[in-house]
């Protein structure tokens, strides 16, 4: 293979970068130099030139006018549900705190009613032992002045 | 509005930092801008006028939601095609193999009918020699061809390195020449 062949071939790979402009300045000299002298390599990016104005007579359809609007629909609809969502949690969050606060005074004043109701209690158990055993000691007299 | 010549266009980037702080006009305005584009890419890309549509509505509120985490590494439109070319890889690799739908578009020139009828040829001869490519190949083709990007915007819209967009748009342009050169060879074209 010559070298100049083998320029032409390493050349062909750097034609498209080339085309889109894409070469830094000093290689971007060297194809444009290698181009000067070579009526191939000229002619194989006129071709590839061609082919890709081929490319760019496609046309598309046009974009529906609506599409703007569908996507703010649904936009404007995601920010509501994000909110109503926010709204929700902080609810939640408030009526937990409502309940934990409850839950707490409940516990606190309920100690403080413990307190005061449990000698009641303790009291009234006593009275009632006491009740019982004088109850007991009256019946057992009654019974011993019967004989 | 922003479109009014007097007053001074506002960047994307400025656009985004609005639309970041909850204002849906500025997004509104960033759909306006690319939302062409977008569809362009799309239906090169698919080959449907009703799915291309459908994927650029999902990539645009797709955008929305993820907005917040947005940090403008990359450009808001490459952001934005990246989006797209993800949903578009997926939508496709779920669906099987259906028949594309063709679809026809006005002739450009109706008083002159063969050349409108060339003009289908040529077009029909484009689209498949397109589709002849594998994925990714036609992705990059399509940037660089219709959206004139440049590689560094295409590897950020295809979430490659530029390296691999010159490689892939290497064989892209290869594989296609081949598609038309036989075309060209029948008289197709």
């Amino acid at each position: 293979m010559s070298n100049h062949s083998m320029n032409c071939g390493r050349l062909k790979r750097l034609l498209p970068p080339f085309l889109d402009e894409e070469l830094p300045g000093r290689m971007r000299e060297v194809v444009e130099s290698h181009l000067a002298s070579c009526p191939v390599c000229r002619a194989e990016l006129e071709a590839l030139r061609a082919d890709m104005a081929l490319l760019e007579q496609v046309r598309t359809p046009e974009v529906s006018p609506y599409l703007v609007i569908r996507v703010m629909a649904e936009v404007r609809q995601q920010k509501r549900t994000a909110q109503r969502g926010f709204a929700r949690l902080a609810g939640s969050l408030a009526a937990a705190l409502v309940v934990a606060v409850s839950i707490g005074a409940g516990v606190l004043f309920g100690s403080g009613i413990a307190g005061t109701i449990t000698p009641v209690a303790e009291n009234s158990t006593e009275e009632a032992v006491s009740y019982v055993e004088s109850s007991a000691a009256d019946m057992y007299a009654m019974m011993a002045g019967g004989d | 509005m922003l479109s009014n010549p007097e007053v001074p266009v506002i960047d994307d980037a400025d656009l985004v930092r609005k639309a970041q702080a909850g204002d849906l006009g500025a997004f509104e305005e960033l759909v306006r801008r690319h939302q062409h584009g977008l569809f362009s890419y799309l239906y090169r890309m698919c080959r449907n006028s009703s799915d291309a549509e459908e994927m650029a509505q999902a990539a645009m509120v797709k955008a929305w939601e993820k907005l917040g985490g947005f940090r403008g590494a990359s450009s808001f439109k490459t952001w934005l095609y990246r989006i797209g070319t993800n949903l578009c890889f997926n939508l496709r690799s779920r669906r099987k193999p259906t028949e594309e739908l063709h679809e026809t578009m006005a002739a450009p020139d109706s008083e002159r009918p063969e050349a409108a009828f060339q003009q289908k040829l040529r077009e029909e001869a484009v689209r498949k020699a397109l589709h002849c490519l594998p994925e990714d190949q036609r992705a990059a083709l399509v940037l660089s061809v219709y959206q004139d990007m440049s590689y560094r915007e295409i590897a950020e819209s295809l979430g490659k390195s530029v390296r691999a967009v010159d490689s892939l748009l290497f064989r892209a342009r290869t594989n296609v020449r081949k598609v038309l050169a036989k075309d060209r060879a029948r008289g197709i074209i």
